[in-house]
């Protein structure tokens, strides 16, 4: 009898569970009509995103953090979690039905801000609401339109833009290669100091779409269909090239690090000479913390590398979207994106329209002073390429692992 | 009384795994997809980068899984032999247990890889002229670095078990077999290890279903390609392309069956086990 219950109870419970689960959660965030958080209440928002860099956490939680409490009597509390593993808490949330979830910011930008934005995960759109949008940001610049080719469509607000960048000891390699052909001789010259992570590890993908764009250029993927067999045919000409390179990189190139804090850490071992990154001055800030070498400096190819904005969005089921709001329309001010752009800091490059600011503002900026190892501003913004649509970019990485990784040698 | 308990880690496995599986038959409301299909079943067949997935972790699980059972097995015996002499061995054995796997991954690192402990010592001593002439063994394709990891943890584990198992093992049966003339090592050969068997082959199972599933370690050390399974279905996982999601389902559905799989042969060995200790 009481193994009868029991299992009567258990299977009684797993369908409850099972039947809330399926149900479509159709509540979108229609924008309720709240009032401005203006009064004397402390409100909580969270942000949610990324929590691998040690600069950039420090930024929001000292500078950030401190600002929205004084201006708007916000506490800030910031997660650090993969951006995979916030859109599948969105996603599950959504399934469920979940009306007040626990995340007022996400940081987020390309594939994942297409894939949220097609399952309806994010709050919009509010960039035209806030002040600071309209002010400092050319709301046609297409830096702030699309990301990744795809529309934002005032979902999602830019927080910071990145450039990709090689990183290398100049006391071990006197000349930087300008472009692709230059690389694999200098690895010809070096066989073992050079790798790039794996992708999907975002910057090796990167590295890999930035060989792309040096050997074939970019324009004809910003229109290209999201189709495996054109894409392949179209990036053959450099996958070939890797396959070329492969057995003059570390490890013969039978593998690669699996993450870039691995590549990293093996720069800074001495194991390779070069190592890359989005952000044109974490090279810098490391060589001060003493991770890198002293003569550590970085550089680009001549035909350019890729640059993009990463961005801040709302979830659809925020519970405090006035609170979000305003915590954006500060992260988009002036002293904040200045503050942010301290090497000392953070360094991540300003999103905010030159044209616009004021020359007071523009002092702010010009007082900042230049990372040891970062490329000036305006070379980093003259040789500035797109990124391609977000769908490529799963296919891209697929084909590298299909063409390089998966042949044995 | 065990049922409160029960409930809660059954309902929430129950539907992590009922999920799971609605998920890799193609019912995923989130896409708008509601038609069952079999194709993410089919792929698992077809996708060359997953079978051979699948190939290297019965490897390096078979082989970690063989390793430490042997050695646990022989570490246990010889432990028990040397009775009160062998007590610092028994204490020192048992620090691996309780090194989380992702800190012996480190540690692996730390001391095996080409610009690690070992190699610097080497090169102080003047063995190898640079860091280069260390041999790689870390993120190899024949999982080597996977496979000393999981040795270094699981070893350990499997002796201790098994010494707890001997030392409960009632001596009569060997002091019957003593008496009829049988010396020590034959007693051990003929009548200990036959009915240390049981409890041997549920620890080799315990060892090898925990690898085969593992995430953290084959992701460390592991090579870029062939990926291990649970690796590679994590990667599918995160593709930001949802419709991908079903298949990284059905992978997961897969590494959890048998998971359920060898669980059951474990627990049919395990029922063995009990039959033979001291009363």
């Amino acid at each position: 009898m009481k193994k009868k219950l029991l299992a009567i109870l258990l299977i009684l419970s797993m369908l409850m569970l099972s039947a809330c689960s399926s149900q479509s959660g159709s509540t979108d965030a229609n924008g309720e009509a709240e009032e401005a958080n203006t009064t004397s209440e402390q409100t909580t928002v969270t942000f949610y995103g990324w929590g691998g860099s040690e600069v950039t956490n420090a930024w929001i939680d000292g500078y950030l953090t401190d600002a929205v409490a004084k201006k708007y009597n916000i506490k800030l509390e910031r997660v650090g979690m993969n951006i995979d593993e916030i859109l599948n808490l969105l996603l599950n949330e959504k399934q469920a039905g979940t009306d007040k979830g626990s995340i007022d910011i996400i940081w987020i930008n390309g594939e994942n801000f297409a894939s949220a934005k097609e399952n309806g995960l994010l709050f919009g759109p509010f960039a035209s609401e806030l002040e600071n949008f309209s002010k400092y940001l050319d709301p046609n610049s297409p830096d702030v339109m699309f990301d990744f080719g795809v529309a934002t469509e005032g979902y999602e607000v830019p927080f910071g833009k990145a450039q990709f960048v090689m990183v290398y000891d100049s006391s071990l390699l006197s000349q930087v290669p300008v472009d692709h052909k230059a690389l694999l001789e200098m690895a010809k010259n070096n066989p073992g100091k050079f790798t790039y992570p794996a992708p999907p590890d975002f910057t090796g993908s990167a590295f890999v779409r930035n060989i792309i764009y040096d050997i074939v250029g970019y324009e004809q993927f910003l229109t290209m269909d999201a189709d495996y067999d054109t894409v392949k045919s179209a990036i053959m000409p450099a996958m070939d090239y890797l396959k070329e390179l492969k057995p003059y990189l570390w490890n013969q190139g039978k593998t690669y690090p699996a993450s870039l804090s691995i590549l990293d850490n093996m720069y800074a071992d001495g194991e390779v000479f070069m190592t890359m990154d989005y952000n044109p001055n974490s090279a810098s800030s490391r060589i001060s913390t003493g991770e890198f070498p002293e003569a550590t400096k970085t550089f680009i190819f001549d035909k350019g590398s890729i640059g993009n904005t990463h961005f801040v969005a709302i979830p659809f089921n925020s519970p405090n979207v006035e609170g979000a709001k305003a915590v954006i329309n500060e992260i988009i001010s002036v002293e904040a994106q200045a503050k942010k752009y301290d090497p000392s800091g953070w360094g991540d490059l300003p999103v905010l329209d030159n044209s616009k600011l004021s020359d007071d503002e523009k002092k702010v900026f010009d007082s900042i002073p230049l990372g040891k190892a970062t490329l000036p501003q305006d070379e980093l913004m003259s040789k500035r390429m797109p990124e391609l649509p977000a769908k490529l970019v799963p296919i891209i990485e697929q084909i590298w692992m299909e063409t390089i990784a998966a042949e044995s040698n | 009384m065990l049922l409160p308990v029960l409930i809660i880690l059954i309902g929430i496995l129950g539907v992590g795994v009922m999920t799971t599986f609605t998920q890799s038959i193609g019912y995923f409301s989130a896409i708008g997809s509601n038609d069952f299909t079999l194709d993410n079943y089919m792929r698992l067949l077809t996708d060359k980068g997953l079978i051979e997935s699948l190939v290297f972790s019965m490897r390096t699980s078979f082989i970690s899984a063989f390793i430490s059972t042997l050695g646990g097995v022989i570490l246990a015996v010889a432990v028990y032999k040397l009775g009160n002499e062998g007590d610092l061995l028994s204490k020192s054995f048992r620090i691996p247990i309780i090194v989380p796997h992702l800190l012996s991954v480190l540690l692996i690192y730390n001391i095996f890889s080409q610009t690690g402990i070992l190699a610097r010592i080497l090169f102080s001593l003047g063995v190898i002229d640079s860091f280069e002439s260390f041999p790689q063994i870390l993120y190899l394709k024949n999982g080597f670095g996977i496979i000393l990891a999981y040795v270094w943890k699981e070893l350990p584990f499997i002796a201790f078990i098994t010494y707890n198992v001997l030392s409960k093992l009632s001596t009569k049966l060997s002091d019957a077999a003593r008496n009829l003339g049988a010396n020590s090592f034959q007693a051990m050969r003929y009548v200990v290890i036959p009915l240390l068997i049981p409890s041997i082959l549920s620890s080799f199972i315990l060892v090898f279903a925990f690898s085969f599933g593992a995430y953290e370690i084959p992701m460390l050390l592991g090579a870029t390609y062939p990926k291990a399974l649970p690796v590679k279905a994590y990667i599918e996982y995160i593709n930001p392309i949802l419709s991908n999601r079903p298949y990284a389902m059905a992978i997961n559905f897969f590494i959890a069956s048998m998971g359920l799989f060898l669980a059951y042969i474990y627990f049919k060995c395990f029922e063995r086990v009990t039959r033979y200790e001291k009363q």
